[in-house]
Formats: structure tokens, C-alpha cells, sequence
């Protein structure tokens, strides 16, 4: 099974998906494919982080990865595809890029966090409506373009008075955001990349 | 010297007499003329004046006529439906792609055999229902004339036109918006033969376009758009595979034309910096937007092309004035030191630039600049 590993961190599509068709031929348990593929996952990561990989190869293993799961999600039992950790996310109204968003959003699915993609264009009271129909306890906004910081303002705004800011974290990301925009606009963490967001995610719900 | 000779001087790597200072204009020119940008983006005369009155209020040696918020370009240069202010957005907002990717696996095709005008063809009225192949065509030879005489009105004025054509750069760079990042991306691992043939015909074609334009318009620099195939995007591997074999088609057939390659690099670069020693020395430009790390640009390239840069959009923006004064100073000290620097933009002057810091970067060559 460790080669399984080995394939997807190597990006090896069709040798991934022959691993994972012989196995479950075999009746082998489908969440330890899950526990593999996510370890794969973390090695992309961590070859990404170590400059090996660039976006091409995160993007690309998140497109094997869901092309893996295809084929894993039918033998799975309905609390093992139950991702408790939501997570919300979306490009602040007034921009309507979405790449660095939905990179992130790849890698969260891939780590066992359930998505919920308001898109693009995303309205203050958008944000806040989700947050109070999911209970998520984070939420992402990204913008590219420096007009878009008073929306990202206004959104937190509008969060922080609706009542539900102590019960969520807001973490930002985005070319032109750093460390003083997130302090500027008051949220709680900035990354700086996919990886760095996933790291932000995966400490607060361990908290 | 004047600006022409001052962007020469700088580009050969001679010293000029002072710092040139050339921020990249599109969308700013809207609030700062005071029209929309509804106007700026449809009006090829009200942009043109703006255009003007910009650069003379801020005594800027080089302009781009903000081509990058010109409608009828950006309708067939960018093969991606266009949101333009006062129709899909506010008026005055800055235009944005909606990147569907319009572009399907069988188009590759029609490009390797029949040429960029056919896949313009084929893309076109696919991505624009309501415009005809033929209308887009003679908008864009309608644009074209525009530029010649904005560019005489503008030299009269002592002003340098920046570049005679905007290229969307590598091949690569115009499939990731025809067909979006992801299947761009993939493309390249799944059929990179096609990529290679088809990328050529593209390469052959852009440069046909850009050498005819340049002709044209006597404005003797074409923009080559490079952002998807930076190394935020790409392995080493892939950028020797596919990005370095149509730049050098690219800049080998526009410095054989006698025209300056001006690399419009978007995102960070460092890591990649030293491909660009391929290039012939005292011939390119390369144009940083503040993510490449523009000091090591200076150490590893200094002596051989000229950089422009890169005052970041977030300090235009919402940083003060003497934020930029600091950061310009700096700039003009280490990069400009001993010639081969164009104080600019990192990227287009944002939208919500202040006009003081924009100054400020004319007060910093005006104080600092001369050699």
C-alpha cells in the first residue's frame, strides 16, 4: 500500500487508479485507500513547500486525487464521507478571480474538509447567511485586485455584527493580501499560499 | 537627452542622463482624468486624452496607452469573456475575464493546421454570440490606426509610446486562458506533442501580428504577457519543455525585427531569473510587478538587460507617500545604480492609487534619478 503513496506523490495518474482498482478487486478496506491517498497528498504538500513542486503538480494531484475517489467513494459507508470539518470560502464582491481560491479549496477537500464555495462576487451578507445556515467555524475570503480590500473589510465587518464572530476564525489570502491587510481589516490569519491556508485550517479545528 | 533617447540609453545598457520613469497605465487614467472607466474602456479618443493628461501631469518619460483596458484588444487578444464596467459592472470599476475556457481539445487542431486567424475564428463568436469574426478583425485594424496617430501626438509631446503591440506571451499563457488554468496545466502532461505544434503555429502567428503592428506604428517594443508560466505555475522541467522553446521563437524574431522585447512578468520570477541570461544582451526589457524579488533580477541580470519596476500596487494604494518616496529611493540606488533601470509600476497603477503617490514617484526620479 506504501506504493500507493509513492504513486500519487510521484503524480503517477494511471498507476494510482491500477493500485486502487486491484485493491478493491481484492476487498480491500476502502478508508485505508483514503488514509493513503491523504498521506500522498501531504507529501505533494510538503514537496510544494520544499519548492520541488509548483502549482501545476498541486493542481494536478488534486485532479488525481478526486479521479481516485471516484472510483473509492462507492465502497465507502456513509460516516466515512462525512467530513465534519466545514469550511467556508470565497472571493469578496467586486472580484471575480477565483484560481488561488479554488487551489485551496482542492487541497481542503483532499484533506478531509467539507467545502462550502460561495464563488465569486461574494456579497458581506453572503458571508454571514452561510455562516449562520452552516455553523462553519472558518472562513476564507481571497480578492486580487487592491479595489476589493473595502469588500473584504466590509464583509468582516458585517461578521463581526452578526453575533457569530467569537465562534468563527477568518483567515485571508490572495496576491496583494500580507500580514498588514489582514491586520487592517481585522481578520484572523493571512496565507500566503495553498499550503499555508490548509496549515491555518487544520489548526483551527485542532484547537 | 529626451525620453526617447533616455528609454534607448537604457535598454542598451548605456547610462542615461537620469532615471526613466514609465508607472504602467491602464485603468488610473478613468478617476484621475475624471471620466468612467465605462468611457476609458469604449472611447478611444477620451482615453487617449486621459491618457495624455496623466503622463504630462506627472512628467512620465514613457506611457502605455492603456492598451490593457482597450475593449476592442482585449476582445480578441484574450480568449475569455470580458466584464466590462457600466455593462457588467460598475462603471467605474476595472474590467475582469470571466475564464470559462472556450477552447476545446479539437481547436488545438484547427491552430496546428490552419493558424492563429482561423482558431481567432473558430474562438471569437463562441466567446462573443453577438460579434462577428469580420467585426472583431476590423475593430482591431480600426485600434490599430488609433495607436499610429496617438503615438505621433504623444512623441510630439515628448512622451515615449511604450509598446507597439501586446502580446499574450508563451503559447501556453494564451491556452491557460482559452481553456482555463487546469486543463492548460494538464494539457501539458497529457498531450505535449499537440502543446509543442500547436504552440508553434501560435508562436508564428503572435509574431506575424506584432512585427506587422510594430511596422505600423513605429513604436519599436512588443509586451510579452508572461504570468501562468511563471515558476509559481511551473517545474524547471516544464518551463524548458514548452515556455523556453516559444520565447526564444519569440524574442529571437522580434530583436531580428529590430524591436525590444519587454518581458511583462506577473507573480514571482526569482527562481527563473536566470533563463533570461539566454536572451541577447542590451536588447530586452524585463518588467517586474513586485512579487519577483527585483534586487536578485539586478544581481543576476544587471549586466545584461534592463529592468522596470516595481513599485507595488498595495503601496500605490494604501501606502503614504513617503512610504513610496523610501521604497523608490531605494530602487533608483540599488537597481538604478550605474544605468539599465526604468522606475514603474509593479503591474498597472491600481485603481485606488492615490495621485500623491503616484507624484511620489516622480518627485523620487526628479530628486534622485540623475546620474
Amino acid at each position: 500500500m506504501k506504493e500507493l503513496v509513492q504513486a500519487f506523490s510521484t503524480l503517477e495518474e494511471d498507476r494510482v487508479y491500477q493500485i486502487i482498482d486491484e485493491y478493491l478487486a481484492k476487498s480491500g478496506e476502502p478508508l485505508a485507500l483514503v488514509n493513503e491517498l491523504s498521506q500522498g497528498m501531504e507529501e505533494v504538500g510538503r514537496l510544494f513547500k520544499d519548492d520541488e513542486y509548483a502549482l501545476g503538480e498541486l493542481i494536478y494531484s488534486g485532479e488525481i486525487f478526486k479521479g481516485a475517489m471516484d472510483k473509492v467513494k462507492p465502497f465507502l459507508k456513509d460516516e466515512d464521507d462525512k467530513p465534519h470539518r466545514k469550511v467556508i470560502i470565497g472571493t469578496v464582491e467586486g472580484d471575480i478571480h477565483d484560481l488561488g481560491k479554488n487551489i485551496v479549496i482542492t487541497l481542503l477537500e483532499c484533506s478531509g474538509f467539507q467545502v462550502i464555495d460561495l464563488g465569486v462576487d461574494v456579497p458581506a451578507s453572503k458571508f454571514v447567511d452561510a455562516v449562520k445556515e452552516t455553523g462553519a467555524r472558518l472562513v476564507g475570503m481571497s480578492l486580487l485586485l487592491t479595489t476589493a480590500m473595502d469588500s473584504m473589510r466590509q464583509a468582516i465587518k458585517s461578521l463581526n455584527n452578526s453575533g457569530h464572530r467569537d465562534s468563527i476564525k477568518i483567515m485571508i489570502g490572495g496576491a496583494p493580501t500580507s500580514e498588514r491587510l489582514k491586520e487592517d481589516v481585522g481578520a484572523d490569519f493571512y496565507g500566503r499560499d495553498a499550503i499555508e491556508a490548509l496549515a491555518i485550517a487544520r489548526s483551527v479545528f485542532n484547537q | 537627452m529626451n525620453a526617447s533617447e533616455r528609454i534607448a540609453a537604457v535598454v542598451s545598457l548605456a547610462c542615461p542622463d537620469r532615471v526613466p520613469l514609465a508607472p504602467l497605465l491602464d485603468h488610473w487614467a478613468a478617476p484621475y482624468a475624471g471620466i468612467t472607466n465605462t468611457v476609458l474602456m469604449n472611447d478611444s479618443e477620451k482615453r487617449f486624452n486621459a491618457v495624455l493628461k496623466t503622463a504630462r501631469d506627472f512628467r512620465w518619460d514613457m506611457t502605455f496607452l492603456a492598451d490593457t483596458a482597450n475593449t476592442t484588444l482585449l476582445k480578441l487578444g484574450v480568449p475569455a469573456r470580458i466584464k466590462l464596467p457600466g455593462r457588467d459592472l460598475p462603471e467605474h470599476s476595472t474590467h475582469q475575464f470571466d475564464e470559462i475556457g472556450f477552447m476545446t481539445d479539437e481547436d488545438y487542431d484547427v491552430l496546428e493546421k490552419d493558424g492563429i486567424v482561423a482558431l481567432f475564428s473558430t474562438l471569437i463568436p463562441r466567446i462573443y454570440p453577438e460579434m462577428t469574426i469580420e467585426q472583431a478583425l476590423m475593430d482591431f485594424d480600426c485600434a490599430g490606426k488609433e495607436i499610429i496617430e496617438q503615438a505621433i501626438k504623444l512623441r510630439e509631446k515628448g512622451i515615449e509610446p511604450a509598446v507597439g503591440f501586446v502580446t499574450p506571451g508563451p503559447s501556453f499563457e494564451y491556452f491557460c486562458f482559452a481553456r482555463t488554468v487546469n486543463k492548460g496545466l494538464m494539457d501539458l502532461r497529457k498531450r505535449p506533442a499537440k502543446i509543442k505544434s500547436a504552440g508553434r503555429r501560435f508562436c508564428e502567428g503572435i509574431l506575424e501580428l506584432a512585427v506587422s503592428s510594430v511596422m505600423q506604428n513605429g513604436i519599436q517594443r512588443v509586451f510579452i504577457g508572461m504570468s501562468r508560466s511563471s515558476p509559481v505555475f511551473l517545474t524547471s522541467k516544464y518551463f524548458e519543455e514548452f515556455i523556453v522553446p516559444d520565447l526564444d521563437f519569440l524574442v529571437h524574431g522580434l530583436i531580428d525585427a529590430n524591436i525590444t522585447p519587454v518581458f511583462h512578468c506577473d507573480t514571482n520570477w526569482t527562481k527563473f531569473l536566470p533563463y533570461f541570461l539566454r536572451f541577447p544582451k542590451a536588447r530586452c526589457i524585463l518588467e517586474l510587478d513586485s512579487f519577483t524579488d527585483i534586487f536578485k533580477a539586478k544581481e543576476i541580470l544587471g549586466d545584461h538587460m534592463a529592468i522596470m519596476g516595481d513599485v507595488p500596487s498595495t503601496l500605490l494604494a494604501e501606502g503614504s507617500r513617503d512610504e513610496v518616496l523610501d521604497y523608490c529611493k531605494r530602487l533608483i540606488e540599488t537597481i538604478g545604480k550605474g544605468g539599465g533601470f526604468i522606475l514603474s509600476s509593479g503591474c498597472s497603477i491600481p485603481l485606488n492609487a492615490k495621485a500623491d503617490n503616484v507624484m511620489a514617484m516622480t518627485e523620487a526620479v526628479e530628486e534622485w534619478g540623475w546620474y
